[in-house]
């Protein structure tokens, strides 16, 4: 499992650096605001495709909602490279026995 | 973060597209079969099965360049993403194939329906 293939996947910086926040412990979404130009609205909408994307979950704590790092996330996105880096290999291997049976 | 950033605030920016499984492979066929091969389900249906696919109709961008599938797998938990076939002549004649293939981290990304989400086609 590579580490740096799972950051990989958080393509977006800002996301990457809200994501990075939470590795270092939860937060809520004021708090996570601290020290980055970004609006409350933006910061939304990145929790919310981080949260699509199983990277992060959320929790209600009274009146704030504290977001944390969801393990099962990375988890799943390493196995889903891990899976997909051996499976093209093998259908390029099957799309060359394809082509030599073709009609040019 | 990034200066750039300051004077976007609210904006969502761009995904880049190198967040992806790539790989890049040379064929000796001609770029015109590799196309076929790749597009046509009949021929599409003997390397890439219709059991990996979300929609078995490809995605035309180009016509003879670019093709994309939206792919989903047959085993629980039936993760949706999304590739890209691209397809160059090489100076040998034969064909360059590049695979982009998006994670579903990326995918959900690029499924956000709010305004700010939406990406230059």
């Amino acid at each position: 499992m590579n580490e740096n293939e799972i950051f990989k996947a958080l393509a977006d910086p800002t996301r990457r650096a809200i994501f990075e926040k939470l590795a270092a412990g939860a937060r809520n979404a004021s708090t996570l605001r601290e020290g980055m130009t970004i609006s409350q609205p933006a910061m939304s909408q990145h929790l919310a495709v981080l949260r699509k994307a199983q990277l992060v979950t959320e929790e209600r704590q009274g009146r704030f909602i504290n977001y944390s790092v969801d393990p099962d996330g990375l988890v799943m996105i390493a196995d889903w490279l891990q899976k997909y880096r051996a499976y093209w290999p093998d259908r390029v291997a099957a799309l060359k026995d394809v082509l030599k049976g073709m009609d040019q | 973060m990034t200066d750039q950033s300051v004077d976007t605030p609210g904006e969502m920016p761009e995904t880049p597209p190198d967040a992806a499984l790539e790989f890049n492979y040379d064929l000796d066929d001609a770029p015109e079969k590799v196309w076929r091969a790749i597009t046509r389900p009949e021929y599409r249906q003997s390397w890439l099965p219709d059991a990996d696919l979300a929609e078995t109709e490809p995605c035309v961008i180009t016509p003879g360049e670019e093709v994309r599938y939206r792919m989903r797998e047959d085993t629980p938990p039936f993760r949706e993403s999304a590739v890209t076939f691209r397809i160059l002549p090489s100076p040998a004649g034969g064909t360059h194939l590049h695979i982009i293939h998006e994670p579903p981290a990326i995918q959900a990304a690029a499924n956000n329906n709010s305004p700010a989400m939406m990406r230059a086609a």
